[in-house]
């Protein structure tokens, strides 16, 4: 899981606001993992990950001027990311034979000395897994399990109530153990 | 508490976001109950299973291509991409304007004296003498209306980097020796206005295609941004090429406006911008009398829309020439 999000980097979203472009260099350099990793888990191809995270930095270059800073610098690129993901698995001409790249380098570490075939078996489980659930569940699992983020980050990328939150990750998780029983 | 009502509350256990009172229940009941123990035991080995997944990094490169992409194409290059294509179909006046431009070149060339002059005039500052930028206006900034002028020209200054540095002056990289480097960008200067089309150097700057970026070794990207940063941070200093900072007077634009906004710096960078997404660009910028004025090119089929677009940025003023030219000049004071 990446480390906590923490707060946004001193200063960084006033002189975003007054247009230094330094500071936008400094935004995406600060974001880009994360906003590629939602992508990349979301979408399960690192080219579209790719094309995806770079218009998000691009529509957040755009909207800088309009961001009220009601919400942190990284939930608003999180929840920028996580709607343009959605967009994107929903329409009609996404094609459909992609997602075995997704999670190719999840590399779960195993407590004992399970052999590398058992290794690559969970490995390929754990991914098609995930890449099963629902999508919406998937991104609230994606964003608090493999992003790190906290329940009042994920409400408010994604402006839905934690309580929300809590059941649609409760789900994904009891979706995920059933999946995987016999591993776990 | 039911053995449904318990299991409920695995994944808030998890994450520790359980109520005093919920935990109290919770622990209650899977004191007396192998059965929830056991799934509790198995919701947890399969959230640990999702948490060990490594969070994924950013391909190398794709800071550079983000802030490639976030760049409007500079208008050199715009030109020529536009003329490379339909050069069969350019239009009479056009062709008369390369041909008045190539004469300019000849008769200029033949000129010793002017060169020698233009070289002086046109050297790109070094870095002894940094032009006004952003992080340092502030530090003066005061009362007084002077002080207001150089806080504005450092915001707007900021503003124009944030555009330029895709778009290098020739004369910063230009391949030839010293001694051609004045010649190139004195010609430049004076054909400008005349016949934009003869820009006798469009530095492409272009991206490595993303395919081929992907497959580099993973390098630490962060000390490589800031290094390639700084080198387009001086490179986009001396873009302003007008008449103010080069002592040479440009031929008038064909339209020249006024606009009145709150915010200056946000205005003449929503105005580049529009002008780049109609397929134009910056081509310059100068203060006159305190006041920013951002001058444009704007494809006259796209005109129509640019003033649309900039009537919403504030009250604007326009006076226009009559002109037949198929990319227009258009100057915008910007003032509030």
């Amino acid at each position: 899981m990446r480390e906590a999000l923490g707060a946004d980097p001193p200063g960084l979203l006033e002189r975003l606001r007054a247009g230094d472009a330094r500071a936008f260099e400094e935004l995406v350099i600060a974001y880009q993992h994360r906003v590629y990793g939602v992508a990349l888990r979301m979408l399960g191809s690192r080219a579209e990950a790719e094309e995806i995270a770079q218009e998000v930095f691009l529509r957040a270059y755009r909207a800088i001027g309009a961001f009220r800073g009601e919400a942190r610098l990284g939930t608003w690129l999180y929840g920028i990311a996580s709607r343009l993901c959605l967009n994107r698995l929903a329409s009609p001409d996404r094609r459909l034979a992609r997602g075995d790249e997704a999670l190719a380098d999840v590399a779960a570490p195993t407590p004992d000395a399970a052999s590398a075939a058992e290794r690559a078996e969970l490995d390929a489980a754990l991914r098609a897994a995930i890449a099963g659930l629902p999508e919406e569940r998937r991104l609230v699992l994606v964003l608090r399990d493999v992003e790190g983020l906290s329940y009042e980050e994920i409400a408010e990328t994604l402006a839905i109530d934690p309580g929300t939150v809590r059941s649609r990750l409760h789900r994904a998780r009891l979706q995920l153990k059933e999946k995987l029983e016999r591993f776990a | 508490m039911t053995c449904t009502e318990t299991r409920d509350l695995f994944s808030a256990l998890a994450d520790d976001a359980l109520t005093p009172g919920e935990r109290a229940a919770l622990d209650a009941h899977l004191a007396g109950c192998a059965e929830c123990r056991r799934e509790l035991a198995a919701f947890g080995r399969t959230v640990a299973l999702v948490r060990a997944i490594d969070p994924a990094h950013a391909p190398a490169g794709f800071v550079d291509r983000v802030l490639a992409a976030a760049r409007p194409e500079p208008w050199p290059r715009w030109l020529a991409r536009r003329l490379s294509a339909p050069w069969p179909t350019l239009p009479l006046g056009a062709a008369a304007l390369l041909l008045v431009a190539g004469l300019a070149v000849l008769l200029f060339r033949a000129w010793p004296e002017q060169q020698q002059t233009a070289r002086y005039q046109s050297a790109p500052p070094g870095p002894a003498a940094p032009a006004p930028s952003g992080e340092t206006a502030p530090s003066a900034a005061s009362d007084s209306p002077q002080a207001d002028a150089s806080r504005d020209a450092g915001a707007s200054a900021t503003a124009t980097r944030e555009v330029a540095p895709a778009a290098p002056p020739p004369a910063a990289r230009a391949p030839e020796p010293p001694a051609r480097l004045g010649d190139v960008a004195e010609s430049k200067n004076r054909l400008e206005q005349a016949a934009p089309a003869v820009e006798p150097t469009a530095p492409a700057r272009d991206a490595p295609p993303p395919a081929l970026e992907g497959r580099r070794a993973k390098v630490d990207s962060i000390p490589t941004d800031t290094a390639k940063a700084s080198t387009r941070r001086q490179d986009a200093a001396p873009l302003s090429r007008t008449g103010a900072m080069t002592g040479i007077l440009a031929a008038p634009p064909d339209v020249t406006a006024q606009l009145r906004a709150a915010d200056t710096s946000v205005a003449e960078r929503s105005l580049i911008e529009l002008a780049g997404r109609l397929g134009g660009g910056q081509t310059g910028r100068r203060i006159d009398g305190g006041r920013v004025v951002v001058e444009l090119a704007v494809p006259r089929e796209a005109y129509a829309q640019f003033v649309r677009e900039a009537t919403a940025l504030g009250p604007l003023s326009i006076e226009q020439q009559a002109t037949d030219r198929p990319l227009l000049s258009v100057a915008v004071t910007v003032s509030n």
